[in-house]
């Protein structure tokens, strides 16, 4: 798994020498262009600057604006899913009501978008810690079973109560204003997510490599030797749950603004299972390969448009190959191809 | 009958109805679990296979025994394909991965249906005409008997199986432990693919019970399906006869809920309801608790 | 003055009382073993000690503090750390990550801390990972650093749960079984090990088949045969006394 190339230079073979001493080898530095926080961000740094030199159209900031956001749920989700082990099918939930919660303060009630934005961060996050308690005692199919249920709950809510949301139509939403001026087109909103996305990899990766992230990962590896060395499992999950509603909750509400509209589709299960494909595919406690998961996963349909009403066979069959050829996912199986290749020339 | 009562039976009824169809679902759930440890996210499909392939048959001449038959024999065949082609190969995945797998059959049936069958709604016609039957002052529809007597069958039927079929033993066997059963000499490849045309054959047929009364599409699947799920968790995982109670439960308190409190939130209904169970048994009415012995 | 004490314990699964009644004390700064034939109730024992069962009758005190009951990592919070029979290790992590693990309570695990990555942060791990890096060196895995747990075999991961139990720097270190299926020398490493990490001045109870082992570190046995105790005190005394001949050693051999 991508987390565990890390700069440090162990190997079985170096017994005799010291820590410090084996720091900063050629090799190392190789395995530090490999690693998630050294190469990992100034690659995604540098595409994100180049990018737009290949965007013509509006077209396109359409399609890569929604890749951000899509990407900066995922990048939440692989903290919960990835690193902590706990399966959520109910997200696109979470996102749904940060959409909806932006979209109703600013389109209802005249609220600041740049409030509303904060607001619906908090309401997800505490109605993701009220549940999360009961939620996460489960584990396996039932919290399949219960964050599946709790999403549909929240898409049905959202559905039915149209005289807030519009129901199934959806809703207009204002644009996002910055000091009296509309956030208004696609290069504009570029920025913006990719702002958005480079925090949230950040984040991540500095999680990851903490404590806490450490404690994700233990408690996922075994919950009651994690127990005890003094993990508080049952707080760790639930921060983390926390954690990856809220981040969902503002790509969200980011959404929303930059659509200047919103439907229960966001929240809906199939978006919902969309996100863990992402997770899945990119590979799983990798934060590159959610981002990647996130760009093939939303670029997939564009390109199958073409193919009209075969979309869906399509996308079923390519779910199913992936998972079939790659069950570890992309990156994880890339970086361990391009590690035996590193070995290989270095040898 | 004072009006309340009728009006409390009218509900239950229907909540039975229905809920023998989550129980079908449901214990094709439980057959896949029990079986390979697998939620088979695609046994909505086979529900909606059922249907539509009926529907399909008997507008291209077939009369409806005929097609029933028919369908339920494509659909089982669609089971087989999806352990041997997407799921045996998959074998030592990850649950999430497993998931993403059956979802991902899913997607690919509903498609294949939707491209070929079309997107529109179908009724089939009802097994034994459509004139209402009272019972106690409240009406009952003739389908609704097919659903529960089917059903109810179909339960003694797998009973009868598992009990005093060497077939039915070796499921069990692997159930309990699939290294053991191996060993005793049990086919589990075999087995696995015989769970998965079991399910889908319990799915088609439910899927084919209620095409008269709610008519079908290429999507009446989904919900289906995640009913189905539920009604098996809230029984608690490859428990059998959990399924059938949790199914039971599920369509009685979907239909009191949507007849007394609103019917908007009928589909919440049961969601609400297992969330509520699961926070005080997180095993489901029935599933046994899982210690890890350390 | 005692560091643990055990009063009236008993708890059951089902029809099995796997300890009943059982009552002892556990001096500091001692190994203290715990031995029996199998299914005698060692590491229920020790689950109830370390929070993972609650005992159903009883009551448990570290330090005189009742902490009957308390979660496991409320006790670590306290100075307890075990390994456990079944290992329990972190299989997708390195090594050095799942000693790391090990050492959660020394460290700043704050939120938000850790989302910005504050020095404190940073400093805190590089302390650890050199100190986690030593205890791994002490306990002959030098050659595992940053080697993917799941990748090692038993005998490395055996002394990785103790490497892993060390990190925490408890007062009182529960080992279950930590010789089991190792071949003599590795045996003989993990004596010296548990001597010196005795010698340190952590209490250690030992829960142990090797009888060589046990009797040759041990300051204090207790004896246990279906849930209560047979008999106690120091190896010569248990080695001598007729019910552990006849119920235990000699069954042995
Ligand atoms: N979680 C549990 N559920 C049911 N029974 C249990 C559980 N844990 C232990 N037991 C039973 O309690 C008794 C004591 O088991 P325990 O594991 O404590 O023995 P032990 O002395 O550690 O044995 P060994 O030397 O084999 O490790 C056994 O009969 C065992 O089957
Ligand atoms: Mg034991």
């Amino acid at each position: 798994m991508a987390h565990n190339v890390r700069p440090s230079g162990y190997s079985k073979f170096a017994k005799k020498q010291t820590y410090t001493r084996r720091m900063g080898t050629k090799k190392n530095r190789a395995q530090m262009l490999l690693s998630e926080r050294g190469g990992g961000l100034s690659l995604l740094i540098l595409v994100i600057l180049v990018l737009p030199l290949f965007l013509a159209n509006n077209y396109h900031y359409d399609v890569v604006v929604n890749i951000g956001i899509n990407a900066i749920v995922v990048v939440g989700l692989n903290l919960l899913i990835g690193h902590a082990g706990q399966i959520s099918l109910g997200h696109a939930g979470f996102f749904g009501l940060g959409a909806y919660v932006s979209a109703v303060l600013t389109a209802r009630y005249g609220v600041h978008g740049l409030v509303a934005l904060p607001v619906g961060a908090l309401g997800v996050g505490i109605l993701a810690y009220a549940i999360a308690r009961p939620v996460l005692r489960l584990s396996g199919h039932y919290l399949a079973m219960a964050t599946l249920g709790v999403g549909l709950i929240i898409h049905i809510v959202i559905s039915r109560e149209a005289w807030l949301t519009g129901g199934p139509d959806g809703m207009y939403v204002p644009p996002l204003e910055v000091m009296g001026v509309a956030v208004y087109g696609g290069p504009v909103w570029y920025w913006i997510v990719a702002g958005a996305l480079i925090l949230a990899v950040w984040l991540s990766l500095n999680v990851i490599d903490s404590p806490v992230g450490r404690a994700l990962r233990g408690l996922n590896g075994s919950e009651v030797a994690a127990q005890a060395a003094g993990v508080d499992t049952t707080r760790y999950k639930v921060m983390v749950f926390v954690l990856s509603a809220v981040m969902a909750a503002v790509a969200g509400s980011l959404a929303a603004h930059f659509s200047e509209f919103v439907s229960p589709t966001k929240a809906s299960f199939l978006q919902s299972i969309l996100f863990v494909t992402m997770v899945v595919l990119g590979g799983m406690a990798s934060t590159f390969g959610a981002v990647l998961g996130a760009v093939m996963l939303t670029l997939l349909p564009q390109v199958l448009a073409d193919f009209a009403d075969y979309e869906q066979v399509i996308l079923g069959l390519i779910m199913m190959a992936v998972m079939i050829a790659l069950p570890k996912g992309l990156v994880p199986t890339l970086t361990a191809l391009v590690k035996r290749w590193v070995r290989r020339a270095g040898s | 009958m004072p009006p309340a009562f009728v009006e409390f039976l009218q509900f239950l009824l229907s909540g039975i109805t229905s809920g023998a169809i989550y129980a079908l679902v449901g214990l094709g759930f439980a057959l896949i679990y029990n079986a390979s440890h697998v939620i088979n996210f695609a046994q909505g499909e086979f529900v909606m296979l059922g249907g539509m392939l009926t529907w399909a048959l008997m507008s291209a001449g077939l009369d409806l025994p005929l097609a029933i038959g028919a369908a339920v024999a494509l659909t089982v065949l669609a089971g087989l394909a999806l352990e041997k082609l997407a799921i045996e190969p998959a074998r030592d995945a990850d649950v999430v991965t497993l998931i993403i797998i059956t979802i991902g059959a899913g997607i690919f049936l509903r498609g294949v249906v939707s491209v070929t069958l079309g997107k529109d709604f179908h009724p089939l016609p009802s097994f034994s005409g459509d004139d209402p039957i009272s019972v106690l002052g409240a009406t009952i529809m003739p389908q609704s008997l097919w659903v529960l007597g089917v059903s109810a069958l179909v339960v003694i039927a797998l009973q009868l199986f598992f009990r005093y079929t060497l077939l039915g033993k070796s499921i069990l066997a692997t159930s309990y432990n699939r290294d053991a059963a191996r060993l005793m000499g049990v086919n589990v490849g075999f087995v696995l693919l015989l769970s998965f045309g079991l399910s889908a054959m319990l799915g088609a047929m439910a899927g084919i019970l209620i095409a008269p009364i709610t008519a079908t599409n290429f999507e009446v699947g989904i919900i289906l399906g995640l009913k189905g799920f539920a009604a098996a968790i809230l029984g608690g995982l490859g428990n059998g006869l959990g399924a059938i109670v949790g199914g039971l439960l599920l369509g009685i308190i979907e239909s009191l809920g949507a007849g007394y409190i609103s019917s908007d939130y009928k589909d919440a209904m049961a969601f609400v309801v297992i969330l509520g169970v699961l926070f005080f048994m997180p095993s489901g009415l029935f599933g046994r608790r899982r210690t890890e012995r350390v | 003055m005692t560091l643990l004490r055990v009063e009236g314990v008993s708890i059951q699964f089902g029809g099995v009382q796997a300890i009943q009644d059982l009552d002892f004390v556990i001096n500091p700064g001692t190994i203290h073993s715990i031995i029996g034939p199998n299914g005698a109730g060692k590491t229920t024992l020790l689950n109830m000690i370390t929070g993972i069962y609650a005992p159903s009758t009883g009551a448990i005190y570290l330090d005189d503090v009742p902490i009957t009951g308390r979660r496991p990592h409320d006790l670590a919070r306290l100075g307890l750390a075990r390994t456990f029979q079944n290992l329990q290790i972190m299989r997708t992590m390195t090594a050095l990550d799942n000693v790391m693990v090990g050492r959660h309570l020394h460290l700043n695990r704050n939120l938000l801390s850790c989302l910005l990555r504050l020095p404190s942060v940073t400093r805190g791990d590089r302390q650890a990972r050199k100190r986690c890096v030593e205890l791994m060196e002490s306990v002959g895995l030098g050659g595992y650093i940053d080697a993917e747990a799941g990748a090692m075999p038993y005998g490395a991961l055996k002394r990785l749960e103790i490497a892993r139990a060390l990190a925490a720097e408890p007062k009182l270190l529960l080992l279950d079984e930590p010789a089991a299926g190792l071949n003599a020398t590795e045996t003989k490493e993990i004596d010296e090990v548990i001597v010196k990490v005795a010698r340190s001045g952590v209490t250690v109870v030992l829960v142990e088949h090797d009888m060589k082992l046990v009797m040759g570190i041990s300051d204090h046995i207790l004896v246990l045969d279906y849930g209560r105790k047979l008999a106690e005190g120091t190896p010569e005394a248990v080695r001598a006394n007729p019910a552990v001949v006849a119920a235990y050693l000699g069954a042995v051999g």
